[in-house]
């Protein structure tokens, strides 16, 4: 790497802790919660937010985070990735419902779809069908055609409301 | 990939900065960080990020809706004075990519990046609405219709941003129609965005993207639909639908072909009209 080249310091709060990093001005978010923090459920899919393998919420919302600059993050900027979720009550059971629907093949797709998953039951908690495809429609799968995907996050809204 | 990033403090310094040549500026960045990484900017020197600079909310001042620049597309779809008074807006932004770069991209950079094919651009056309532009410098007010001069050119100089559109406050009906490869993240063939309103006579907005370097209104459908009785008849929504489609001028490329987008031109505009009949 280029030593001429400035580092920004940049300060956010990642996975509810407030953190300060040094990033490279075209580094993405992406390639930083990878390669400084070493959160690796996040994937790089297509690199141009077509896939959605790369989602994360930011600011409570989900982003494409290889389409996020690491250096314009701001003090109060908060981004959580899946393992920020490991304990949290709707991942898990989301996690669960995507496991017993057998959603899950060979897993690349899997953490940004449970993300838009999360998003949208936190949001919504009864979503129709065509209300979960909409949330989904920025998630590619290229194994399971979709349909265990979409009934698991329906199991996931049904053993929520018990 | 090299160059440096500026985070400056306000308006003045945003401006200053952006006069430099290579100097790009950037928001939510789905543009361009796709743009960096496909290395569309042949002599990049720095990113100028404007975020916190420009309103991300919607207001009503007097008789206009004041629509800050770095509002992001799910907001606009799902604001209140959006989604009851300009519904082509509401789908408009609704219907950009998905959910992910919703939350991120934003209005002006829809607008400023300038494409023939942003969705936002022909509900701006249809909503008569005007951008405010800001530099250090000072400001001035462009229609959107004479915003945008080509494809990826607009009248911005260096050093200018978009501040905020601003569209006339009245209640309006509206349509946004647009056919892509699939219904998600699908950059449009073609697009259409409709507005009506009433102030004691009917007038119609009709404006169409990808047909053209940018964004054409049909000024004799428009001016047909307005001389004609409600309900519009079915022979009045074909004569204006071959109005849209005589005054389409397309080209074809990698996304479809003159002779579709032209006939498209058509279809579009009868979906619009049969979906804000009573």
């Amino acid at each position: 790497m280029n030593s001429e080249v400035n580092e920004i310091e940049i300060q956010f709060n990642l996975n509810g802790q407030d953190l300060k990093t040094k990033v490279l001005p075209g580094m993405t978010v992406l390639e930083m919660i990878r390669r400084n923090f070493k959160l690796t459920a996040t994937k790089e899919g297509c690199g141009k937010g077509e896939c959605g393998a790369c989602s994360i919420l930011f600011n409570g919302l989900p982003i494409n985070s290889c389409l996020k600059l690491a250096a314009t993050l701001t003090p109060t900027d908060k981004i959580v990735t899946v393992e920020g979720l490991a304990n949290d009550e709707l991942m898990q059971r989301i996690q669960k419902a995507y496991v017993d629907e057998g959603a899950v093949q060979c897993g690349f797709c899997i953490p940004g779809m449970t993300i838009s998953t999360y998003s949208l039951l936190k949001k919504n908690p009864k979503p129709t069908m065509d209300e979960i495809k909409f949330a989904l429609a920025g998630n590619i799968c290229r194994c399971t055609g979709y349909r265990k995907i979409e009934a698991a996050v329906a199991k996931a809204a049904e053993r929520g409301e018990k | 990939m090299s160059f440096e990033f500026y985070k400056p403090a306000n308006i003045d310094e945003a401006s200053k900065l952006l006069k430099n040549s290579g100097y790009v500026a950037i928001v939510g960045g789905t543009d361009t960080i796709v743009k960096i990484k496909a290395n569309f900017y042949k002599a990049l020197k720095a990113l100028v990020d404007l975020n916190g600079l420009f309103s991300k909310e919607i207001k009503v001042e007097g008789d206009k809706c004041i629509i800050g620049s770095a509002c992001v597309m799910n907001y606009i779809a799902e604001h209140p004075v959006i989604k009851e008074n300009f519904p082509v807006l509401a789908q408009a932004a609704l219907s950009v990519a998905a959910v992910q770069i919703r939350n991120t991209a934003t209005i002006g950079g829809n607008v400023g990046n300038s494409s023939p094919v942003g969705d936002t651009i022909p509900a701006l056309y249809s909503l008569e609405a005007e951008v405010n532009i800001v530099s250090d410098e000072g400001k001035r007010v462009v229609p959107i219709n004479e915003f945008i001069t080509g494809v990826g050119r607009n009248v911005l100089k260096p050093g200018e941003m978009i501040e905020s559109f601003a569209i006339p406050m009245r209640k309006t009906k509206g349509s946004f129609q647009k056919l892509g490869e699939r219904k998600a993240l699908s950059i449009s063939k073609i697009n259409l965005g409709l507005s009506y309103w009433n102030d004691g006579k009917p007038h119609y907005r009709i404006a169409l993207g990808a047909v053209a370097i940018t964004v054409l209104r049909v000024p004799k459908a428009e001016e047909l639909l307005e001389n004609s009785p409600l309900p519009l008849t079915d022979e009045v929504i074909q004569q204006a639908a071959t109005y849209a489609v005589e005054t389409a001028k397309p080209i074809t490329d990698i996304r479809s072909t003159k002779e579709y987008r032209k006939q498209m031109a058509g279809v579009l505009l009868k979906r619009a009209l049969n979906a804000i009949r009573e």
